[in-house]
């Protein structure tokens, strides 16, 4: 027999012994299937079956297998592989790879074939749980509720997670400041460079801007992945979307200085009143009806003060909208500027009104007069207020229809605003002091335009002047009122 | 033709008109001389023009806001001696943010000599005025 050696020939050992017993399982076949000879080990894990369909010992078929590795060596004479699962003797599933080689007669004919079975259950295992374990591993990544990207040292994305590329685009290969803060430069101070400066974790809070160009606020927290030596090899940075947070805390503030301002203004109001009580007592006394004039005016004034700034908290806590009913701008404004006109003139103040045609809009007619009456108040504080006693104050208020809006403007010539003073307008942050209030008369305004699905804005310069414009949508011929 | 006065003069500074009426009426009640200004601009001005015995300033202002006011007041030696007072709603630091930039500013300005609080009390301004101006010569009117 070829391959049996005079050495082993003169240890008495015979071919088929030797081929007995080869350590793993080994079997030949005929081109009937049948089992001719296996290995003692073959033998000994998956039984005797000499002579028997291979098909129907080891898979309990009827029929010869529809793809079989022997059938192909007997057919091309080739060494042929394949994958296959037997079960053995015990009950035990084994993972097998299957090699055939054909075995010739001194002809050259294919008269058997050879079939080694190698054992890669446990491969197989560790190959499924890595597997399992990627695929947790992706999921986990792809499925954090945040922002997470894997970077190198240039600060290169090389991997993010589903919902940074929701937000953000597919980031991998870009610069993660490219991609988060559009920039072109590494930013100042990078939690990501400190981490790999220093192995440590940082955290920061970053401003960020996403696919659809609006701003997030994100903590950011970054990580070292290391190599198998030990070295930093990436930095993991995951950011978390807290800009609702940050928005609600602003809110929070807002309010926190609103009611502050409320508070301020209703103790200067309590003092005028006190104060009026009290010249009133010193004209009792004295029999002074100079002093009952000025304090009771002073209450008076102040009891008023009181009323609006209730009236505008009620107004700014009102959840409900305002009826659809036809309000003409220019009736309302007749009436409000007819209020004030005692007032303008006390304090020589020209207030005016410029009313261009019928303009009609659906809504609150006692709404719309509250916000006129806020607007003009401050108006005239505006000139009150103003430092420049040589200027002829002047309030000029216009109703008219521009490109389908329904316009209410106000312009003053008194002290103006610088941009801080504006911004904070509509916050109630603003207090007018002095005389109109707390400022909440602007929230309450803005409410109204809002409300009534329109808008408000200022224009101002120091000592210039201001101009509040309020655009309302304007009734349409064939708008029904509710 | 008349004598001059003695009375101890009180500056009031505020720009609540009624609040001012209120503070000048309780102290003139009391026996001192009132001027009022609305805000840290012409309260320096008045002060210029007629230095008072005592300043009861308020904080929150338009324009030049009491807090500026009075480190002008503090900046200034001919001035920096004319006692203080804080009548205001906010009365402790982080209320506002004039007194926030007050006591940040404590390195270079001290304190005032007294602090009253909103709703006043008449008895405890009067007290504070009285006690403060007493050891004050009635104030000439500056060069």
């Amino acid at each position: 027999m070829a391959g049996i050696t005079p050495e082993l020939e003169a240890l008495g050992l015979s071919a088929v012994e030797v081929f007995a017993e080869i350590p793993c399982w080994v079997s030949v076949q005929d081109r009937e299937y049948r089992i001719l000879a296996a290995s003692r080990k073959l033998v000994s894990d998956f039984g005797e079956h000499r002579l028997r369909k291979c098909y129907a010992v080891y898979k309990g078929r009827s029929e010869p297998c529809a793809d079989c590795v022997v059938d192909h060596t007997f057919a091309d004479g080739q060494e042929h592989h394949s994958e296959d699962v037997l079960v053995d003797k015990r009950g035990l599933a084994h993972s097998l790879l299957v090699n055939t080689r054909p075995l010739r007669n001194a002809a050259g004919e294919i008269v058997a074939v050879m079939k080694l079975f190698a054992d890669v259950t446990a491969q197989k295992e560790l190959s499924s749980r890595l597997h399992d374990s990627l695929l947790r591993f992706h999921n986990l990544f792809d499925n954090a509720p945040c922002f997470v990207s894997v970077q190198d040292r240039k600060f290169r994305i090389v991997a993010s997670n589903r919902h940074f590329n929701e937000s953000f685009g597919d980031g991998v290969g870009g610069h993660c400041y490219q991609v988060y803060k559009k920039r072109q430069d590494p930013c100042p101070r990078c939690p990501v460079a400190e981490t790999f400066a220093d192995g440590q974790r940082h955290t920061s809070e970053e401003v960020v801007v996403d696919n659809h160009g609006r701003q997030l606020h994100v903590l950011v927290y970054t990580a070292p992945i290391r190599d198998a030596a030990g070295e930093i090899a990436s930095v993991m940075e995951m950011s978390t979307d807290v800009t609702e947070i940050r928005t609600l805390q602003d809110r929070l503030a807002d309010l926190g200085k609103l009611v502050g301002g409320i508070a301020h203004d209703a103790k200067n109001i309590l003092e005028g009143l006190r104060g009026g009580v009290y010249i009133v007592n010193l004209g009792f006394r004295d029999n002074k009806q100079e002093d009952i004039r000025t304090g009771w005016d002073m209450v008076q004034r102040n009891v008023t003060r009181l009323s609006s700034v209730i009236l505008d908290m009620l107004h700014c806590a009102r959840e409900r909208s305002p009826r659809r009913l036809p309000v003409s701008l220019p009736q309302v404004m007749q009436e409000v500027a007819g209020l004030f006109a005692p007032r303008a003139a006390e304090f020589n103040i020209a207030l005016e009104t410029r009313l261009d045609g019928p303009v009609e809009i659906l809504g609150e007619a006692k709404d719309v007069h509250a916000l006129l009456c806020n607007l003009i108040t401050n108006a005239m504080e505006a000139c009150n207020s103003d430092a420049d006693d040589s200027k002829s104050h002047r309030v000029l208020a216009r109703v008219f229809q521009d490109k389908g809006d329904a316009v209410i403007e106000v312009e003053d010539n008194g002290a103006g605003m610088d941009a801080a003073t504006r911004n904070a307008l509509f916050l109630g942050l603003v207090s007018t002091k002095g005389n109109a209030g707390t400022g909440l008369g602007l929230v309450m305004s803005q409410k109204v335009a809002t409300e009534h699905g329109g808008k408000i804005a200022v224009r101002s310069e120091p000592g210039k002047g201001s101009v509040f414009t309020v655009r309302l949508p304007v009734r349409r011929p064939e708008a029904i009122s509710a | 033709m008349a004598a001059p006065t003695t009375l101890k003069k009180v500056l009031v500074v505020d720009d609540e008109a009624d609040v001012c009426v209120y503070l000048s009426r309780v102290l003139e009640e009391n026996g001192f001389r009132v001027r009022s200004a609305a805000d840290g601009a012409a309260a320096l001005r008045e002060v210029e023009q007629e230095r008072p015995d005592v300043i009861t300033l308020d904080l929150s202002m338009p324009e030049t806001s009491g807090v500026r006011f009075y480190r002008d007041l503090r900046e200034r030696p001919e001035l920096r001696e004319i006692p203080v007072i804080f009548v205001t709603g906010i009365t402790g630091p982080g209320g506002s943010k004039d007194t926030e930039r007050f006591y940040n500013a404590q390195r270079q300005v001290p304190p005032p000599d007294a602090f009253i609080g909103k709703p006043i009390d008449p008895e405890e301004l009067v007290a504070v005025v009285r006690k403060l101006s007493a050891d004050r010569k009635p104030a000439a009117a500056s060069a």
